[in-house]
């Protein structure tokens, strides 16, 4: 054996990074993909069974770009069900960081912070689930150099909470939930059903 | 028209597992309700519901996955916290509270959307219409990205 | 069974438990409990009118309990030997059955259970295995689904003596199912409950799937593996036999299965590996193969036989392949699953072999056994020397083959149970114990030979016989490369390795020490290695406090596959040597000596341990002599 080949391989880079340790017990039984939602709900391709198999054959590239790297929320229902015990979304995290590393972007929509209205009341950086928002101080213009909320892409999974607690309504996901889109959609359907003022 | 309750059904896109149960919400849903599906019950921000409950809906149903399940980690908890909070409000200016029903949903739960909202409904049928509070307008979001 | 039962010189003790195991090969002293049936065996005739009159129906275990069965009752109609049993705790004292009886008066309920002691020359230990209970698995449903059952519920349902009379149906509406799905590995390959593999439910689900497809070939059948494993003679020609009858094979372990609550029919979820899909599918039935275990009571029966267990909880063998049938304790054998999972040829094969082995003990008049056994001077004993048995070498034996009759009486090794570990002779603190073969004086004199020239640059190893030994053989024989200062001395076990050993080498200025013995569970003589272990972290203290440098005594558990490890131990042990000066290193051994020399006083004393001392430096002084002329 080659010991300059030890340690490059991709699986020894996944397997250097917390998480990431247990990603070679894995023995393809699938029971991660179909208790899996994100691939049931409308993402076919989703599959950390076989991004774990990616990560194995030294398949860096397609690694980082299948959509598995990236929609995972870490919600860790495949956790418990791995009967080797697999932290599987720890695995996919090791990958995900390695894969910002090599400056790959994410695929999702992530929140954005509105620079002129937030106030940095830290209300959004209590409730993240992903610890990816943190007040930082920007240079902002027309209001000089402030303290202001700043999302971390790399971690950000899109979940809107912070966008439901801002009472600034100053962050927020820009894609099909918008609250103008709730508030009308609601009133229509109040309206067609007769409302008394 | 009216003698039917008016609910408003405020769904975590993740917690149904079942395929059937999902479309069942999104397709056959009948008139008298109305479906806002959201990523999480942590996007729900309280004035959706301040502006159902000003709309004039009778009773509003939030399902969302168990506790321990939530697909953003703890995203649930979070909305679990925000709404009680925010019901002790709507309790104040005189919306009742069994008006708002959680329903966290298993996996395993097949079938079980359907029976709770049956079972909401007839319950909200006994407590009869909600009450006009105030003045019934919207309430506006506002904001660039809300 | 029959044949057995009706055999002259073969005694079927049913509904009997072992109590107490005292003796040795040859001569057991077994006592057993004699359960009360409240049912004289000689006098019942197995006609059954006791149960045709019991008013009490409970479940039957037999029956997975599926199916009714009275107080007064056989489990099975086949049963060996065809006595009726009452079960007091079911029973309601109507003593119908007495009347009904009769003539034969075979009902006797002031029975008590009764203690037998029996002379045993050998025994073999054929306790089985358990199933493990599904319903903790959350995600299959097991006891929350009606029509979730587990095979060994189905086996019962599809046997023509079974409750159903064969008659396949599904709990919930008695209806027979028309798609079933068997699910493998439920349990077994899991490390949340048994990591290992069960060995024979592959076999088992296919054969229950042939079954159910031959009596009706309509019926869709899907089995849901993660590997199928066929690894014995015809085996896999059998797997493509029912793959040619129709049967799917699905390839993914299912992870939940939800249940239609109208028709009670399930959703079985699963990725279909091989599609790289996710599939629901309906079934009307589903049948969990889970995976085998010990028996609940394996625990207790391993200290009543004193025979130690495997990792897994199943009892251990002498030798996973030389001596597979054998347990540690001579004279007592395995047959079957006690011994880890197996179908049932291989039960056959191990019961065969057994009696077999079993019954060479029978036959001879005399035992052979290893000559490395223990020895006791009864003048050092200090029930001699102080009036009062200290014991301690009583209870470092793993076999309890040390009596001490009485605190005044010197400890008595009894040599047939003696397996030469040598656990007693190194936790002696009177040094009153020897191992034959492996006396002090004899590993001293080595120790002296190996240590005689230079010896700040060597590395003493200690190894065991069976595990650290064999590591360091097999890295010899693969050609990994580790240090040469190496000098290697062989005990029996890591218990062996005497506190005086150690002191002794560190006195004579060796550089480095390695204590190296089995891992725990693999440990040869049961529970040697934990005392090898226990001396060991002690003596890292001792050292530790005295100021010698990190790593010039090591302690590593090495097992005979890991050569590897061995070189590479060895290795980072000189590495640790050469990082110290040679002077640091001479002035820190000088240092220590009198330290060591302090804690062997009494060393010398010991039977043949000045002599060899003598003995061996003249030896040395020979060897040293005839270096320097040449």
């Amino acid at each position: 054996m080659n010991h300059e080949s030890i340690g490059s391989l991709f699986v020894d880079e996944v397997k250097a990074i917390p998480g990431g340790e247990f990603v070679e017990m894995c023995y393809s039984c699938g029971t991660c993909v179909s208790k899996c939602m994100i691939q049931q709900k409308g993402e076919p391709e989703f599959n950390p069974r076989r991004l774990l198999r990616m990560v194995m054959m030294d398949m860096k590239d397609e690694a980082f770009d299948s959509r598995t790297t990236w929609l995972c929320s870490a919600c860790d229902l495949c956790y418990p069900a791995c009967p080797q015990k697999i932290h599987i979304s720890g695995v996919i995290h090791a990958v995900k960081s390695l894969a910002v590393k090599n400056d790959k972007k994410t695929i999702q929509n992530i929140a954005v912070v509105d620079q002129q209205t937030c106030v940095a009341c830290g209300l959004c950086v209590e409730v993240c689930p992903y610890e990816a928002i943190k007040i930082i101080e920007t240079k902002v213009p027309y209001r000089g150099v402030i303290n202001i909320a700043s999302v971390d892409p790399g971690l950000c999974m899109a979940c809107g909470t912070c966008s439901a607690v801002c009472r600034s309504t100053s962050i927020g996901v820009p894609e099909e939930f918008t609250d103008e889109s709730v508030v009308e959609g609601l009133w229509t359907w109040l309206q067609s059903q007769g409302v008394e003022t | 028209m009216e003698t039917r309750p008016k609910i408003a059904l405020f769904q975590c896109k993740w917690c149904l597992y079942s395929e059937p149960d999902q479309n069942w919400v999104d397709n056959e849903l009948p008139s008298s309700m109305h479906l806002v599906k959201l990523p999480c019950t942590g996007r729900i921000n309280p004035l959706y519901i301040l502006n159902a409950v000003q709309g004039g809906a009778d009773g509003i149903v939030i399902s969302g996955c168990l506790p321990e399940k939530c697909h953003y980690k703890e995203g649930n908890l979070r909305a679990l916290r925000q709404h009680d909070e925010f019901l002790n409000f709507l309790d104040y200016i005189g919306y009742e509270r069994s008006r708002v029903r959680f329903v966290w949903l298993d996996l395993q739960d097949r079938g079980r959307i359907q029976k709770e909202l049956a079972d909401f409904k007839s319950e909200i049928a006994k407590l009869g219409k909600a009450k006009v509070l105030a003045t019934r307008s919207k309430v506006s979001p506002g904001g660039q990205y809300a | 069974m029959v044949d057995a039962a009706r055999h002259p010189r073969i005694d079927v003790r049913t509904f009997t438990e072992v109590e107490k195991v005292e003796g040795f090969v040859g001569n057991f002293k077994v006592t057993l409990r004699e359960k009360a049936k409240y049912v004289i065996a000689d006098r019942c005739n197995g006609c059954g009118d006791c149960a045709r009159v019991c008013p009490i129906e409970v479940p039957n275990y037999f029956d997975m309990n599926l199916a009714p069965r009275k107080a007064a009752y056989v489990p099975m109609s086949q049963s060996v030997p065809l006595v009726y049993n009452i079960d007091l705790d079911a029973c309601i004292h109507c003593y119908k059955c007495v009347d009904a009886c009769g003539a034969l008066e075979a009902i006797d309920f002031s029975q008590e259970d009764q203690l037998v002691e029996e002379d045993i020359g050998a025994m073999i230990v054929a306790t089985g295995f358990s199933h493990f209970d599904p319903s903790v698995m959350d995600e299959y449903g097991y006891s929350r689904y009606p029509n979730v059952i587990t095979s060994m519920e189905m086996e019962r349902l599809n046997n023509s003596a079974g409750p159903t009379a064969g008659n396949l149906i599904r709990p919930s509406d008695n209806k027979n199912p028309q798609k079933l799905a068997f699910i493998n590995c439920v349990g077994s390959r899991d490390k949340r409950y048994n990591p290992s593999c069960s060995n024979f439910c592959c076999m088992y689900s296919i054969k229950n799937a042939i079954l159910l497809k031959q009596m009706n070939p309509n019926v869709d059948i899907t089995i849901y593996y993660i590997d199928i494993r066929t690894p014995s003679k015809g085996y896999e020609e059998f797997y493509d036999r029912a793959r040619e009858m129709g049967i799917h094979f699905s390839q993914g372990r299912p992870s939940l299965i939800t249940e239609d609550p109208e028709t009670h029919n399930l959703f079985v979820h699963s990725e279909d590996v091989t599609l790289g899909k996710v599939m629901e599918k309906e079934y009307d039935m589903v049948m969990l193969n889970q995976a085998a275990v010990p028996q609940p009571d394996q625990n207790h029966m391993s200290s009543v036989l004193n025979v130690a267990q495997s990792p897994g909880g199943w009892f251990m063998e002498y030798h996973p392949k030389l001596r597979p049938m054998d347990s540690p304790t001579d004279g007592v054998f395995f047959a079957g699953a006690c011994q880890g999972p197996k179908d049932i040829p291989s039960s056959v094969a191990q019961g065969s072999a057994a009696s077999s082995r079993a019954s060479r003990i029978l036959q001879s008049d005399h035992w052979e056994i290893e000559p490395t056994v223990a020895v006791v001077f009864p003048e050092r004993c200090s029930a001699t020397t102080r009036g009062r048995a200290c014991g301690i070498c009583a209870k470092a034996c793993p076999y309890g083959a040390i009596n001490i009759f009485s605190p005044e009486t010197p400890a008595e090794v009894v040599t047939a149970k003696c397996h030469g570990c040598g656990a007693c002779v190194a936790e002696c603190p009177e040094d009153a114990i020897t191992q034959l073969h492996f006396t002090d004086a004899q590993i001293l004199a080595q120790m002296r030979a190996v240590l005689a020239d230079k010896p700040e640059e060597k590395i003493l190893a200690f190894r065991c016989h069976w595990c650290s030994y064999g590591g360091a053989d097999l890295a010899g024989t693969s050609h990994f490369e580790y240090s040469a200062n190496e000098r290697g001395l062989r005990v029996m076990c890591s218990a062996r390795m005497d506190t005086d050993f150690i002191y002794e080498a560190y006195r004579l200025g060796a550089g480095s020490v390695l204590y190296s013995g089995c891992h725990p569970q693999d440990c040869h003589y049961i529970t040697g290695q934990l005392i090898g272990a226990k001396r060991a972290s002690r003596l890292e203290k001792i050292f530790d406090k005295m100021g010698m440098t990190d790593g010039r005594f090591r302690v590593e558990w090495i097992s005979a596959a890991e050569g590897d490890k061995y070189a590479r131990v060895l290795n980072e042990m000189q590495a640790v040597l050469d990082d110290i000066p040679m002077e640091d290193l001479k002035a820190e051994i000088e240092k220590l000596k009198p330290e060591m020399s302090k804690r062997l006083k009494k060393f010398p004393g010991v039977p043949g341990v000045q002599e060899a001392m003598d003995y061996s430096d003249i030896l040395v002084d020979a060897i040293t002599k005839q270096k320097e002329t040449a």
